[in-house]
């Protein structure tokens, strides 16, 4: 059932917005990133996904002729959620590293105290 | 050599020089330099071949990545699409990176780890410009995202100056919020129209929007608008671009955002095609207008000269977002018009700050003054760059300005909407509040009296006046020859945006557009008004002979060093009536301060706004992405 799927990857967009918006750590709004990105990501692969589908490997003659019968999942939206994933990781590593050298500097990571430029 | 291939080569010549950088240049200067200045360069040159074809002749230049052609009306593969529209801010993007490259070589050159900087400038041209001339959505997200990276760790390249690290962290969260939400738009738009391509899309949409599309349509809405640094969106921008090394700032204000702008042209226009929803007009020009004021008047308060600076960039995108919001032929010349000229005078204004920033060694308000007699060639630059950009003739932000001001002013006579009359008091009211503030930093920086730590500052390097000299010249350019910059660049680009079948036709194939019901309107040429040769002339004198007796009259005080015990307090420094101070400088960064007592209440609410904590700003965006989706499923549906 797909419908879970939808409805799986709104609750995890909306927990890491949620996170993002409410707390002051600066490492559980990383994570809460994170959150959002894993979210729309599993939405992309349900977008492309058919049940009962063949893995997509036809000449485009099959297809035109109706030997290939039945459906076969999409493999676009997979490649897009391999880039996506590979992004999504790139941003939690260099997210980190900020903080890290936040945490360097400040000798916080809360975002109440992360606020010398203001105004 | 085949011309279909120059904006792919432009694009990959700049991301390949990245990685060579990083291998060759992180020991030798030279080297480096030698190979940034070289991709710059030669991308420069293989976008500006494109001018004939695209720009005269009005052709679509496309490529198909590994030539993977569509297949039975279907695009599958990755397309690269010239359009006049894409060249308009392809020609831009090239020259603010030569510009900024030129001037990084003086002006970064006494930093450490020079190898990853011209790196990641280079990665950052390279998106940017890949971004631009796309012709797929997908490609572009991730053209968003190597800029954002980019642009991240440009932020934080001086991680020791104070704030860098912090400036980068908010940028990154509220920037991939922003990429968030356009992946999201993306997945829904594909699962709705199976494709990728961006001249299929607009094809298959022109069709009309079902709920989907729609929620697609307010998330990459609101995505391109976080890209862009909309009010309330705006927060990080400020950050970054006062915390950045002064030629990436110039670039972030120059053309990262302007890409966000692309991106919001692009989307509105030619593949969603719901320009003419007055429900999306009237929200994009009230995000537009918030943003222009919420700009200035934050810009007005600021005691630092670059995050002034920043404040103005983003004031000067809400113009911009409002005009290309009004829909119509005229707003859309004036925003594409403004974008260009923003480009201009805010890429050589953040110069003139790095110059004062290199060689007085700060750029606090209160702690310079009197440069001008030490920096004339820079004082000059500047004060070219402030008239620009308040709207001063002749230089190229009156003309775009008038053409706004002009094209709000039309929008409220035909719609018969008062809201339209407010915009266009509240851009003539920003504007006036832009001069007020440019007036303040000149007395602050290059007029008054000089401080007796900078009476040895000398003039910056030819390679950082350069720059400078161009993008001035430039300015005055475009002020003066106005109708030529419409006839060729700005009147081509509007047709391309308006009138999409070209567009669609060369992805897709002959007769696809015509197939979806897609149909050209013939646009004319926008016709100026204002431009009477003799008006300006006289103005010009009228000018040329106050600047005279203003530069006369200050001749005695200028560029004196300041006498021991002069300054106590700026304030009653300002407003001294018969008090003991017989001679002091006048307080520049407080030269308002009379305005902003005044408005108190207001201020308190934008002090308690622009907190500084990561958290408030990310719970402004959720808001802001919540009211777009709102607003565009009750009137688009």
């Amino acid at each position: 059932m797909m419908i879970v799927n939808y409805i799986a990857s709104f609750v995890l967009i909306a927990l890491g917005l949620y996170t993002v918006c409410t707390k002051k750590n600066l490492i559980k709004i990383v994570l809460g990133m994170g959150l959002i990105d894993y979210g729309v990501n599993l939405l992309i692969v349900s977008f492309g996904f058919n049940e009962g589908g063949t893995a997509p490997i036809y000449q485009l003659s099959d297809l035109l002729n109706g030997v290939a019968s039945g459906y076969f999942v999409d493999p676009v939206p997979q490649a897009l959620t391999l880039t996506s994933i590979v992004i999504g990781a790139c941003v939690e590593a260099m997210a980190l590293s900020l903080v890290i050298m936040i945490y360097r500097k400040y000798r916080s990571v809360n975002a109440d105290e992360v606020r010398r430029l203001r105004g | 050599m085949n011309i279909q291939n120059f904006p792919v080569l432009a694009v990959m010549l700049l991301f390949l020089s990245a990685f060579l950088v990083e291998i060759f240049g992180s020991k030798i200067a030279a080297i480096r330099n030698f190979i940034t200045i070289v991709a710059v360069t030669v991308s420069a040159a293989l976008i500006f071949a494109l001018i004939p074809a695209v720009l005269i002749k009005g052709e679509v230049i496309s490529y198909w990545m590994g030539n993977w052609e569509p297949v039975a009306g279907y695009a599958i593969g990755i397309g690269y699409e010239v359009d006049a529209l894409s060249l308009f801010f392809a020609l831009l993007v090239v020259c603010t990176f030569w510009l900024s490259a030129v001037y990084s070589i003086s002006y970064m050159k006494d930093d450490h780890h020079l190898g990853h900087y011209y790196t990641l400038f280079l990665m950052l041209s390279g998106s940017v410009l890949g971004l631009v001339l796309t012709g797929d959505i997908f490609n572009m997200f991730v053209m968003i995202e190597i800029m954002t990276f980019a642009s991240v760790a440009l932020t934080a390249f001086r991680n020791g100056t104070e704030g860098a690290l912090e400036g980068a962290f908010k940028y990154l969260v509220i920037g991939s919020i922003g990429s968030s939400l356009n992946l999201a738009g993306i997945a829904l738009l594909y699962a709705e129209c199976h494709t990728l391509n961006m001249a299929q899309l607009s094809a298959i949409l022109s069709g009309g929007l079902s709920p989907t599309t729609v929620m697609a349509f307010a998330l990459i809405v609101a995505g391109f608008g976080v890209k862009s640094y909309m009010v309330p969106f705006h927060t990080p921008a400020a950050d970054s671009y006062a915390v950045a090394p002064t030629a990436a700032s110039m670039v972030f204000s120059g053309m990262v955002n302007k890409a966000g702008v692309y991106g919001m042209i692009r989307m509105v226009y030619i593949v969603f095609r719901a320009m003419d929803a007055s429900a999306l007009q009237m929200l994009l020009v009230i995000f537009g207008t918030l943003t222009m004021f919420v700009g200035v008047t934050m810009a007005l308060a600021q005691h630092e000269f670059k995050r002034l600076l920043a404040y103005h960039s983003i004031s000067q995108i809400g113009y911009v977002i409002m005009a290309v919001g009004l829909g119509s032929t005229l707003g859309l010349t004036g925003g594409l018009f403004h974008a260009m000229n923003h480009t201009l005078f805010k890429g050589l204004l953040f110069l003139t700050a790095g110059a004062v920033l290199k060689q007085a060694g700060t750029t606090n308000l209160d702690a310079l003054g009197g440069l001008s007699k030490r920096m004339p060639r820079t004082t000059l630059y500047f004060l070219a760059g402030a008239a620009a950009i308040s709207g001063i003739p002749p230089f190229n932000g009156f003309a775009s300005k008038w053409i706004i001001y002009q094209a709000a002013y039309t929008k409220a006579v035909e719609s018969g909407n008062f809201l339209y009359v407010i915009v266009t008091v509240a851009g003539l009211i920003v504007s006036v509040m832009t001069l007020a503030s440019f007036i303040k930093v000149t007395q602050a920086v290059f007029f008054g009296q000089l401080r007796e730590e900078h009476a040895h500052v000398q003039e910056p390097p030819f390679l950082m006046r350069l720059p400078m000299f161009l993008m001035a010249l430039l300015c005055s350019a475009a002020g003066l020859f106005y109708p030529l910059v419409n006839r060729y660049l700005l009147h081509p680009a509007v047709d391309a945006t308006v009138n999409v079948t070209n567009y669609i036709d060369k992805m897709m194939g002959d007769g696809y557009a015509a197939a979806a019901g897609v149909t050209n309107i013939p646009v004319q040429e926008v016709q100026f008004s204002f431009w009477d040769p003799l008006l300006w002339l006289v103005l010009f004198v009228v000018v040329f002979v106050a600047a005279a007796v203003v530069i006369m009259a200050g001749k005695g005080s200028r560029g004196r060093v300041l006498e021991e015990g002069a300054v106590a307090d700026p304030k009653y420094a300002t407003f001294f009536s018969g008090e003991q101070e017989l001679y002091s400088q006048v307080g520049g960064s407080d030269l308002f301060w009379g305005f902003k007592k005044n408005w108190k209440a207001y201020y308190r609410v934008m002090d308690k706004l622009h907190s500084g904590i990561v958290t408030d700003y990310t719970n402004m965006a959720v808001i802001a992405v919540g009211v777009i989706v709102i607003v565009m499923f009750i009137f688009l549906i």
